[in-house]
């Protein structure tokens, strides 16, 4: 009999933990934002979870980017989704990609911009008193703005070389119309973190970047 | 012990549901790319035949397309008065690494005794090498294997016992080219430019034929240039 009372405390305290965890959770949340595409690739692949429940972890193969590839440009858009129950900031940091001969892919090689700010269904929170503002230079598709500089090599107008340290992509007003600490398919925003490289005769080698995309609470601006 | 496992089963319940769609701050996506060593050649633009007597070129080179020319070299007989029968070919070389052309050649002739065209009476060289434009590696030396020009008077002369014309520098006549074996090497031509820059390594490919006392007959000459990335 003592026994079984102790259970049902157990059982009645764990409840409680399991609720105060809800109502103190985390306000931001940062996910999958859907099925991420590359086109122009040759023996290159892209691999993430299209729940916009999953966690953001997408590897990114580009393939084959000397002038055995052929096509003008390779471009990889990954959708991101984000939730907020407040003002919030979205950052990004890189680690990898140093190579040190300058013929070599570079960071500045790779483009890099963000587009197609959007809510994600119904319950994503529309503000009218501020705006969701993309961080310059990153507002662009850099598949469609890359141009050739004067050494002949292409260049975007933003790129993995306008990262430094914990660089702020984005930033604006609540995203979320509730307050749940779970994750739902529609109560928050999406956006698209575009990639684009441009096939060259880059000296040859395997490079690699790890990029770190984080959601933390940002400028205090009114909904 | 029942109650034992209901509270570990609600304890793993109670867990699940919080892992299950739990919030995170962060997220991470993984960049890779592969570049592989890569080499081209392609015509460097149209042939020039001098000293010619008939003959004429047959299918000419386009520069930065594939190179496949024709050439009718006329004749090679002493009705020619010309002193040599020159084709110029310009060759367009690119890459992204170290490289090395290498050329190999037969030369088939319808005659029957010694005095017929031989590959040694085929002079060959590799002439001046520029590398210039946007995008092109200038910092690099090329090696020439060839004498170049094989016309100039130091890559040949008539042979004093037989009085055939020969020609006599290194690798100046296409017996020295029956297998592959190179003619030219240097390191990496192009900066990370994409394709569709058109610049790149030109060199002009001479082959050339004294007019002489040959056997009358037809020759073939073929030639296959091969680039490498060691």
């Amino acid at each position: 009999m003592q026994l079984r009372h102790f259970t049902y405390s157990f059982l009645i305290v764990l409840i409680f933990l399991a609720v105060a965890q809800t109502t103190s959770a985390q306000a931001l949340d940062i996910s999958s934002g859907g099925q991420p595409t590359i086109t122009g690739a040759v023996n290159g692949s892209v691999t993430g979870n299209a729940n916009v429940t999953s966690d953001l972890v997408v590897t990114v193969n580009f393939g084959e980017v000397s002038p055995l590839n052929t096509n003008s440009i390779v471009k990889v858009m990954v959708p991101i989704a984000l939730r907020s129950n407040q003002p919030y900031q979205v950052a990004v940091s890189m680690s990898g990609l140093s190579n040190a001969n300058p013929q070599a892919l570079q960071p500045s090689d790779i483009g890099f911009g963000i587009q197609n700010m959007r809510v994600l269904g119904g319950a994503g929170k529309i503000c009218t008193q501020s705006t969701h503002i993309i961080s310059s230079p990153f507002n662009n598709d850099p598949a469609t703005s890359a141009t050739v500089g004067a050494n002949g090599r292409v260049s975007y107008p933003s790129s993995l070389g306008n990262l430094s340290g914990s660089t702020i992509l984005l930033s604006g007003p609540q995203l979320s119309k509730n307050n749940s600490s779970i994750r739902q398919q529609s109560d928050g925003y999406v956006f698209d973190a575009i990639f684009a490289l441009t096939p060259q005769f880059f000296v040859a080698g395997v490079s690699s970047a790890t990029l770190i995309f984080t959601i933390s609470a940002g400028p205090n601006v009114p909904c | 012990m029942p109650h034992i496992k209901l509270i570990l089963f609600t304890m793993f319940f109670v867990v699940a549901a919080g892992t299950c769609f739990a919030q995170s701050t962060t997220g991470t996506v993984s960049i890779s790319a592969t570049v592989s060593k890569f080499v081209e050649i392609n015509s460097g633009g149209a042939v020039t035949l001098t000293g010619n007597s008939g003959g004429g070129v047959t299918t000419d080179g386009v520069a930065n397309s594939p190179l496949a020319v024709s050439i009718n070299l006329g004749e090679l007989g002493p009705s020619n008065t010309n002193s040599f029968v020159t084709a110029q070919v310009p060759l367009k070389l690119r890459s992204n690494a170290a490289y090395v052309l290498s050329m190999s050649a037969t030369v088939t002739s319808s005659g029957s005794t010694s005095n017929k065209i031989g590959a040694a009476d085929v002079g060959f060289g590799l002439g001046t090498i520029t590398r210039s434009g946007t995008g092109v590696n200038t910092g690099g030396t090329d090696t020439n294997a060839t004498s170049g020009d094989p016309t100039l008077p130091a890559n040949g002369s008539v042979n004093g016992a037989s009085g055939r014309y020969e020609f006599t520098a290194v690798r100046s006549n296409l017996s020295a080219f029956s297998s592959a074996t190179t003619a030219l090497s240097g390191p990496f031509i192009m900066n990370a430019v994409p394709r569709s820059n058109a610049n790149g390594l030109t060199v002009p490919a001479y082959f050339a034929v004294k007019p002489q006392f040959f056997e009358n007959g037809t020759t073939t000459i073929s030639v296959t240039f091969t680039v490498t990335a060691p």
